[in-house]
């Protein structure tokens, strides 16, 4: 029973992933660094791959990346706009 | 001393464990404490074993020397590692106008 609800909510996660990829995101780290940018790759370990990667601290744009990889253990929560 | 151990075993299995409470709240708004001074309140859409959480029209809360920081987020995938503390139908910290 939970077990199999558990694989329901996977399969909701792999559902998010699937409905951001290629989408711009907001990713939080623990930190408070957030990063804006469209995401390319996310594993279940929250690793993140991203393009045109926006870095803000304190909502103040700090510096651009063109390709970066995020580790997950850093990551607080992935944010994007539903699709419309 | 029967009957003492059948209502026992009743009463284990009418037990809820932790995350099927979590699982009832599927749908309903949830407040949601982390471990530093971060505070989400949202509408449950789901969660696995490592109570990574999936939220959605959600306020963060952040309580910063300069007060009580609020964010709106449309679709959020939380990170489990940080989650202190649920409140089912909680409404957050209430913010002083």
């Amino acid at each position: 029973m939970t077990t199999s609800n558990t694989s329901n909510n996977s399969n909701a996660q792999f559902n998010f992933f699937k409905m951001c990829i290629g989408r711009p995101v907001v990713v939080k780290l623990n930190n408070g660094v957030e990063y804006r940018g469209i995401l390319e790759v996310v594993d279940g370990n929250m690793n993140i791959v991203m393009e045109q990667t926006e870095e803000y601290l304190n909502g103040q744009l700090k510096t651009k990346y063109g390709d970066c990889f995020l580790r997950g253990n850093n990551v607080l929560y992935i944010s994007a706009q539903p699709r419309k | 001393m029967s009957e003492v151990e059948n209502s026992n075993t009743v009463d284990l299995q009418s037990q809820l464990l932790p995350l099927e409470l979590i699982e009832k709240c599927i749908g309903s708004r949830i407040w949601i404490a982390m471990k530093n001074d971060k505070e989400f309140v949202g509408t449950l859409l789901g969660f696995d074993a490592y109570v990574n959480i999936f939220l959605k029209d959600v306020t963060e809360y952040e309580y910063t020397p300069e007060g009580l920081k609020t964010v709106k987020l449309d679709n959020i995938l939380l990170n489990g590692n940080h989650v202190c503390l649920l409140v089912p139908g909680g409404e957050g910290p209430k913010v002083k106008a």
